[in-house]
């Protein structure tokens, strides 16, 4: 009997995100190669949105109910657990995301599986699921393996193409009724709108982008010059962002800005997989950052290993000169 | 209403990383370890608590003789109580087998919060909190930068990152286990002085129970990814590298 394999939706204000059809997409190469049925489960208060989708699914299945209006992980969990002890696939695909870094440990607890997260690449060969997944802020791969019936990959974004996550024609779709009975002990209150400054990083054709290696917020100051010579702004990772150097709203990466500008400057920053995720699909990628290894090498078109605080005021010189000379 | 924080030792990725011959651990005398970056939010996170609510918090330190450092640290940041969770390398990332271990001395310490980072850097499976979660019959939620806790210790109320700089407010039953993403402020600085001392008078209890064998994830191979998009790279000292990037800038008509 073949188990097939289920992918979870993620959903936000009744649109499938991007992150959904990357699983698909994933979800679909399996299941072609192992001949397995493709499920896509989505938790919904309503289910309307999700009736007339063209995925690249099998079939869809709509679970409905109250209690499932925004994201609680445990109203998840008690419709998703029974729904895939019903099932009984394969694999399951999550989203390497804060909703599915949340699901993931309970749901291995509950339903006596094992999951592997940050994977960039998940097959099926025999009655084994290989993932390839991320490790150690990205510097490494590791392949792992997990047997099919008990396995669960957290999906990487950005590792699969979202296009392939749709087909023409839509699958078929059953909506069923679901409740999570009882009072819930996590509870979706409401959703806040990030605060922007006086700049929206989104929007600007020209970012340079701070990481660790910026060292001290002085060390701004420089970086600033640059951006304004280049009619840009001035963005940042995680860490520096908790460091308190920049405000939220200049944070570039998975729970930040996903941006696509013209020129994106990438200054001591490492390239760990949550940054990637928000700023590869940039036009050009420029990396300066001393260690060779540094991943964000891999994404970036140009590279250089040179110490940021002496290439920045040297290229804002230039660039001035530049400038004046035309 | 007392906290709980998990302070596990991970390589530092920011040093070189070593595969060893085996080809799927690291080269454990070139791994430098450093307390998880999540973790130590985690702890600022308690500490917070600790102020506002004058709630005792308990560090418990994973890894080799280094988590003793990394507990001294919490102590002299103002943790009240250490333990010292022995494990070795091979254990490394196992949250499966961290979270059975853990269980037992969290339900009975009577903790109405446990925090941990939300990611490890040597995470291969679910992540910590999450396992954890379902052994403490609590509820779990993760991605978090704000932990707030109401009077009388029932519940909390706290801010979970989503994409595009949103944030979800959510209101969880306590006891819970929470998995932070990055603490209201920066992890706290002490100095090295403190640190010293606290390393010498630190009365940390080690934990009796012993490492466990569970179902979990080992990794079969580690790989260097593979460099076949890598960037072209621009050689020479800072200035030449700057008049390249100036030429790319021009060409792309940037300037």
């Amino acid at each position: 009997m073949n188990p097939g394999v289920v992918v979870v939706a993620e959903h936000e204000r009744g649109e499938l995100a991007d992150i959904t059809l990357e699983m698909l997409a994933c979800a679909r190469e399996v299941a072609d190669a192992a001949h397995w049925p493709l499920t896509c489960v989505i938790l919904a208060a309503h289910a309307q949105p999700f009736q007339a989708l063209p995925l690249a699914a099998d079939r869809v299945l709509v679970l409905e109910g109250p209690g499932l209006e925004g994201f609680s992980p445990d109203a998840y969990l008690r419709v998703l657990v029974p729904a895939l002890k019903g099932l009984g696939p394969g694999l399951v695909l999550l989203g390497n995301t804060g909703v599915g870094m949340d699901l993931a440990g309970p749901l291995c607890a509950l339903l006596g599986a094992t999951a592997v997260a940050g994977c960039t690449r998940v097959q099926v060969q025999g009655s084994t699921v290989v993932c390839t997944s991320r490790l150690y802020g990205g510097k490494l791969l590791a392949q792992s393996e997990l047997p099919v019936g008990s396995a669960v990959a957290l999906l990487l974004p950005g590792s699969y193409p979202r296009k392939r996550g749709m087909q023409n024609g839509v699958p078929k779709v059953e909506v069923h009724a679901a409740a999570a009975s009882g009072p819930l002990r996590v509870r979706f209150r409401e959703l806040i709108e990030p605060k922007l400054d006086d700049v929206d990083v989104r929007k600007v054709p020209v970012l340079v982008a701070a990481g660790r290696g910026l060292q001290s917020k002085e060390n701004l100051g420089i970086l600033d010059d640059l951006a304004r010579t280049l009619g840009g702004a001035v963005c940042a990772t995680r860490p520096v962002v908790d460091q308190g150097w920049l405000p939220r709203s200049r944070q570039v990466g998975r729970s930040g800005m996903t941006v696509k500008p013209r020129l994106y400057l990438a200054l001591g920053i490492s390239g760990a997989p949550e940054h990637i995720e928000g700023m590869k699909e940039s036009d050009l990628i420029v990396a300066v950052n001393t260690d060779p290894d540094a991943p964000i090498f891999d994404v970036a078109h140009y590279g250089a290993t040179v110490d940021l605080l002496d290439l920045v005021p040297a290229l804002t010189d230039r660039l001035r000169a530049a400038k004046g000379g035309t | 209403m007392k906290v709980a924080v998990i302070l596990r030792q991970v390589p530092d990725v920011v040093e070189e990383l070593v595969i060893a011959d085996d080809g799927r651990t690291l080269s454990e005398e070139d791994v430098m370890y450093i307390t998880n970056e999540g973790d130590e939010h985690a702890l600022e996170e308690a500490l917070l608590l600790k102020a506002r609510h004058a709630a005792p918090v308990t560090a418990f330190g994973v890894g080799g003789e280094e988590a003793k450092d990394a507990l001294a640290t919490a102590v002299a940041k103002g943790a009240d109580e250490a333990v010292f969770v022995r494990s070795t390398p091979d254990a490394r990332g196992d949250n499966a087998s961290l979270a059975a271990r853990l269980a037992g001395p969290l339900k009975t310490g009577g903790y109405g919060l446990v925090l941990t980072g939300v990611h490890a850097a040597d995470q291969l499976d679910a992540g910590l909190g999450g396992l954890l979660a379902v052994q403490l019959a609590a509820p779990y939620v993760g991605g978090l930068t704000t932990v707030h806790v109401d009077v009388a210790g029932a519940k909390a109320v706290v801010q979970k990152e989503y994409a595009g700089g949103r944030l979800g407010v959510m209101e969880v039953d306590l006891p819970a286990v929470l998995g932070v993403q990055s603490a209201e402020q920066p992890p706290r600085y002490v100095s090295v002085g403190k640190v010293t001392q606290a390393r010498r008078t630190l009365q940390a209890s080690e934990l009796s129970v012993p490492s466990m064998t569970v179902p979990g994830v080992r990794a079969r191979a580690l790989l260097r990814p593979e460099s076949g998009a890598h960037a072209k790279m621009l050689e020479g000292d800072a200035d030449h590298v700057a008049a390249e990037i100036v030429a790319l800038v021009k060409e792309r008509g940037l300037l």
